[in-house]
């Protein structure tokens, strides 16, 4: 395989792969934010 | 004067230094005085560029005992290189003093901010694509792409893995970027948005403060997630997240400060002039670094249009409009960036304040650009083996 479709290969799976680690860290600092409110300190 | 060396034999070890000298080590001592010239009269990554363009100076003196590499009288620059380059100690120190620097708080309040620092990674991979085309090898290319990460630490990791011959030029070539970005992106932003967006308000609304427990706890959670999705990215987001665990403790006041302070200032030293002392005339003066200097610039163009772009595609489904500008900030380049938005932002409508909005993209660039360098090295070794 050469270089080119081992390059686009890697944006084909980690540009969406990103996405969802980065949704997965918007939904679990959402639920983090709403656990500990800042009344509580 | 060969005969005058025959002659008087120890001429030779006495003029060494002149008989070794070459054009080619006046032009590296001319790049090496032009980065201390950036970062003395313009104030460009002084702490940085002034160490590299030292420690360039150093390495291409002829037969320089700095970089020599005679067993049991190595030189100090390439003791220091084995000691925290080619184990990829340094950039993992640097980022814990990062972390120990970060307020993560605005990113946790609009945690939503983050997608925009995803989106702004999309230079990486598209100029690794572009680097495949001119003739890079994958791993090449791929270290080449992290330029765009903005995130300089998160280069020399990947590229002391994967681009040993390429390390001082990728260095150069990120921190030389990093401190151009208000020259890269205005233009960038301005050709890729209306004034009627980057005039676009953005409020404050169902924004509650930040309690001390959120913020002890979000670094303890990212850095499990990233890492059992990306065990290759532990070590960076691991200490991008123990330097801010110390610093939201509360209880290490001292450690917190030393990660911030002397940590980053001593690792900062000699990372600096070790990479100098890897730019030698040989690995430096050639064609490819020039395509890499060039493809550098590539990838910060990149990633800022990604990440206006994507800004601009939610507000097409969005009944709340954001500012499009805001979605350049999701580089690594922190604070700079954030600031330079904000800036435009209030030439703009000198009423129009972002700041909050764009610092808390600008610090998820941090945590996206260690995600993406995390990818790029789980991808690299598994795609080599196809």
């Amino acid at each position: 395989m050469g270089a080119t479709e081992k390059a686009v290969i890697m944006m084909a799976v980690a540009l969406p792969t990103m996405f969802v680690v980065i949704g997965l860290f918007v939904g679990l600092t959402k639920m983090l934010h709403k656990s500990f409110p800042a009344e509580e300190d | 004067m060969d005969s005058l060396l025959v002659q008087y034999p120890y001429l030779e070890e006495l003029l060494k230094g002149i008989l070794g000298l070459s054009y080619t080590h006046v032009i590296m001592w001319l790049i090496g005085g032009l980065l201390i010239f950036l970062a003395v009269k313009y104030d460009y990554e002084p702490a940085l560029l002034l160490p590299i363009g030292f420690g360039a100076i150093l390495a291409n003196i002829p037969h320089s005992s700095a970089v020599s590499t005679e067993p049991g009288a190595e030189g100090f620059l390439i003791t220091l290189y084995n000691a925290g380059i080619a184990n990829e100690l340094f950039p993992v120190l640097i980022f814990i003093a990062i972390g120990a620097m970060c307020d993560f708080a605005p990113l946790i309040r609009r945690p939503s901010v983050m997608l925009f620092a995803a989106a702004a990674q999309f230079g990486i991979f598209a100029t690794a694509i572009g680097a495949t085309f001119l003739g890079f090898s994958f791993p090449h290319a791929s270290s080449i792409g992290i330029i765009g990460a903005a995130d300089g630490p998160t280069t020399i990791y990947v590229a002391s893995r994967y681009a040993v011959e390429l390390l001082g030029p990728l260095s150069v070539a990120a921190y030389c970027y990093m401190s151009l970005v208000p020259v890269i992106q205005p233009p960038v932003i301005k050709a890729v948005t209306t004034q009627n967006e980057r005039k676009i308000r953005m409020g404050f609304e169902n924004e509650e403060p930040v309690s001390d427990t959120t913020k002890f706890l979000f670094p303890i959670m990212i850095v499990i997630v990233a890492g059992v999705v990306s065990p290759l990215s532990v070590a960076l987001i691991g200490a991008l997240m123990f330097g801010n665990v110390l610093k939201e403790s509360g209880v290490v006041d001292n450690l917190s400060n030393c990660a911030q302070n002397e940590l980053s200032n001593l690792v900062t030293l000699v990372l600096g002039i070790t990479i100098g002392g890897t730019m030698t005339a040989e690995r430096f003066l050639n064609f490819q670094v020039l395509l890499i200097m060039a493809l550098g610039a590539v990838a910060f163009v990149f990633d800022t249009v990604g990440g206006v772009l994507f800004a601009k595609i939610l507000n097409m489904f969005s009944a709340k409009k954001i500012n499009p500008m805001i979605g350049a900030c999701g580089i690594s380049a922190f604070p700079m960036s954030g600031r330079v938005i904000a800036k435009m932002a209030l030439k703009e409508d000198p009423t129009n304040f972002i700041i909050q909005h764009a610092i808390g993209v600008n610090v998820a660039g941090q945590v996206a650009s260690v995600v993406a360098g995390g990818l790029v090295l789980a991808m690299i070794p598994a795609l080599e083996k196809m």
